[in-house]
């Protein structure tokens, strides 16, 4: 019943969730995620109420924003933090985005593995690019990385090439 | 505040099922901030006599059943802090071999309780002035003293302890400072001689028991740049004794030449932290930061109890936030503190002996938790703590809850840095180079490239000298808490 690491093959404890050798995640990949973000009740939410693109309150009344991911047309709300990173997950790797994208495209259109963080201050949103290599956008409108940048209802972040709308819960 | 009618349990600060120990200890605990010779505020020898009233009733069994007998029945009241502790997995496993399981317990103010006012301090700045700190330390120290002074409120307590070998008072414990008599005082302060922790602290302490109230946030800060030699046991154990009262201890290292090992140890009996302050010019900021936060405490320290589980061992437990830092496990730990806007978070690991999992279900902690809420002068009820999980044949498939992932993805990188200093010091150097390229390219793979440079910059120093700098590996631990501490709360600014 030990663990062997899929990476570096020595064995852990039962039960150890990242490799006491190498740091490397012990579990299989579908369940890296870690933020569960329903987007199945969403899309049932979509499909029912074709008329109204944000979140219907049945579905999260708690959410302070969606990310609506322009390409692909899912609504991703954010709830019980304040503050989410995005970034997509690949295997092995110990840290991770609060808000995997790899599901998205995220990786064919230049995400980080750490792109932006997005936080909730008092009445305001902002967003800050965390360094990623192929930048965060704001309407177009490429920013300077670790620098806090607010940011409206409708905006659109690009990660890379990934276009993602901001709709805040006003 | 209006007081209720508090019942004896509440006036002692225990639960209806405490033992016959835990009343005691909890009485002496209240003796000792109450006494009337020690007490200081209008009033607290009131209650000195009410805690005293209420341990000769529940001291004495016959009386404490006929008092119990008296007592509406116990309703679980709202405590005003709300907790949350996650499992990483729903049951264990009926194995015949060891098995981890961890615990994410966090800690905040209940969103509509009770205003609680900014305490008052009392807290005893403890600098080191040993020959070491001359020039530009010693200067950038002195002047972070003068700019405290000046940012405290009228109803803070200070005082200044300067130390070497011998330890001085610089600056009485006082309430309202005299501040140019007191500027230049602290001008006068003169480098000499060797680092003795030991005096400073005492010193330190009996600066702060002069001033000593409940009421207060009573802390020290340690500032030093230096190692202590052979006083370090009878430090720690003025630690333990300044834990039991009710005194916080934060410690901060400048540069490279300190023991990085005993200050977090002697930092953690109390709950308190330790931050390594790599360039004198951040002392400063460092220091005024740890004011702001001190002035910012909802509960100044959190003290987990728990009945020792046969086959069940806390193995591992780390403070995620307010201040990241080792957690030291003894019978009663702990924890740290809960600020006004950050809670308090702590991971456990919990190594389960194959003799627990031949029950049907295994009591992981079976305990309370009990914090010290500066502005009230009775203890806050403790909160139950219990976590059990049922044991099962085959392991559960579902996922860890996110904040274990995230945070123990994080702790794993701290931990292996641990673990490579403790295998370099037993000579195990290429294990320990083995562990530090790992870290290394986990560091690499997230963009921290400066510090996954310095880590394998100590590899090498590790193959070829067989031995860590003691800048590399300070960079190195407290870089990697860093992170730790940017992914739970707050990104770096």
């Amino acid at each position: 019943m030990t663990i062997a690491c899929p990476n570096c093959k020595s064995t852990n404890v039962p039960g150890t969730i990242f490799c006491v050798e190498c740091g490397a995640q012990l579990l299989h990949s579908d369940t890296l995620v870690t933020q569960n973000i329903s987007t199945a009740q969403v899309h049932e939410a979509l499909a029912s109420h074709p008329n109204q693109p944000q979140v219907s309150p049945q579905v999260d009344v708690t959410a302070w924003a969606s990310l609506h991911l322009i390409d692909t047309g899912h609504m991703l709300p954010l709830v019980d933090r304040n503050e989410f990173t995005l970034g997509r997950i690949t295997e092995g790797q110990p840290i991770m985005p609060d808000i995997d994208l790899s599901a998205y495209q995220a990786y064919a259109s230049g995400v980080s593995r750490l792109h932006a963080i997005l936080k909730r201050i008092g009445p305001h949103v902002i967003i800050m690019d965390l360094g990623a290599a192929n930048g965060t956008y704001l309407n177009g409108k490429r920013l300077s990385p670790n620098v806090e940048q607010s940011i409206n209802h409708g905006d659109i972040i690009s990660l890379g090439k990934l276009k993602i709308q901001i709709l805040l819960k006003s | 505040m209006p007081k209720q009618q508090d019942d004896y349990y509440d006036i002692l600060g225990v639960l209806r099922d405490a033992s016959q120990e835990e009343i005691k200890r909890a009485y002496i605990q209240s003796a000792q901030r109450l006494h009337p010779d020690k007490n200081t505020v209008a009033g607290e020898t009131e209650l000195f006599l009410e805690a005293q009233q209420a341990y000769e009733v529940l001291s004495n069994p016959s009386r404490r059943a006929k008092y119990d007998a008296t007592l509406p029945k116990e309703v679980d009241a709202p405590s005003i802090i709300q907790h949350e502790a996650l499992v990483s997995r729903p049951s264990l496993v009926r194995l015949r071999e060891s098995q981890v399981i961890y615990v994410h317990l966090e800690l905040a103010p209940r969103a509509q309780s009770e205003q609680i006012p900014a305490p008052p301090l009392n807290v005893c700045l403890v600098l080191d002035r040993s020959t070491s700190m001359k020039d530009e330390k010693m200067d950038i120290v002195k002047s972070a003293t003068i700019q405290i002074m000046k940012s405290l409120r009228g109803q803070d307590v200070f005082s200044v302890v300067a130390f070497s070998d011998k330890a001085e008072v610089i600056i009485p414990s006082t309430l309202h400072l005299d501040y140019k008599k007191m500027e230049a005082l602290i001008h006068l302060i003169q480098p000499f001689g060797a680092t003795e922790i030991y005096h400073g602290l005492e010193t330190g302490l009996a600066e702060i028991r002069r001033n000593m109230e409940p009421s207060r946030v009573n802390h020290l800060i340690l500032l030093t740049d230096g190692h202590t030699y052979g006083d370090e046991l009878a430090s720690l154990q003025l630690a333990e004794t300044a834990a039991v009262q009710g005194i916080g201890m934060s410690c901060m290292g400048i540069g490279n030449d300190w023991n990085d090992i005993f200050l977090d140890a002697l930092a953690s009996h109390t709950g308190g932290n330790c931050a390594y302050i790599a360039k004198p010019k951040d002392i400063q900021r460092l220091l005024l930061n740890k004011f702001k936060s001190l002035a910012d405490v909802f509960a100044d320290d959190v003290i987990l109890d728990f009945k020792p589980q046969p086959g069940v061992n806390i193995n591992y437990a780390f403070r995620l936030t307010p201040d990241g830092g080792p957690v030291t496990i003894e019978d009663s730990i702990h924890l740290g503190p809960i600020l006004q806007d950050t809670p308090l978070t702590i991971l456990f690991e919990f190594l389960i002996e194959p003799s627990a999992v031949q029950n049907e279900s295994v009591t992981l902690l079976d305990g309370s938790l009990r914090p010290s809420i500066t502005a009230r002068p009775n203890p806050v009820p403790p909160i139950r703590l219990r976590i059990t999980r049922d044991v099962r044949a085959d392991a559960a498939s579902e996922p860890p809850p996110g904040k274990i992932l995230s945070s123990l993805s994080r702790l794993t990188l701290y931990r292996m840095q641990e673990r490579a200093r403790v295998e370099s010091e037993q000579g195990n150097y290429d294990s320990a180079a083995k562990h530090l390229k790992n870290l290394a390219t986990h560091l690499l793979s997230q963009g921290e490239r400066h510090l996954a440079s310095t880590v394998l910059f100590e590899a090498e120093n590790i193959k070829k000298i067989h031995t860590l700098s003691e800048e590399g590996s300070k960079q190195i631990k407290y870089g990697t808490r860093a992170l730790l501490m940017a992914g739970s709360k707050e990104k770096v600014k």
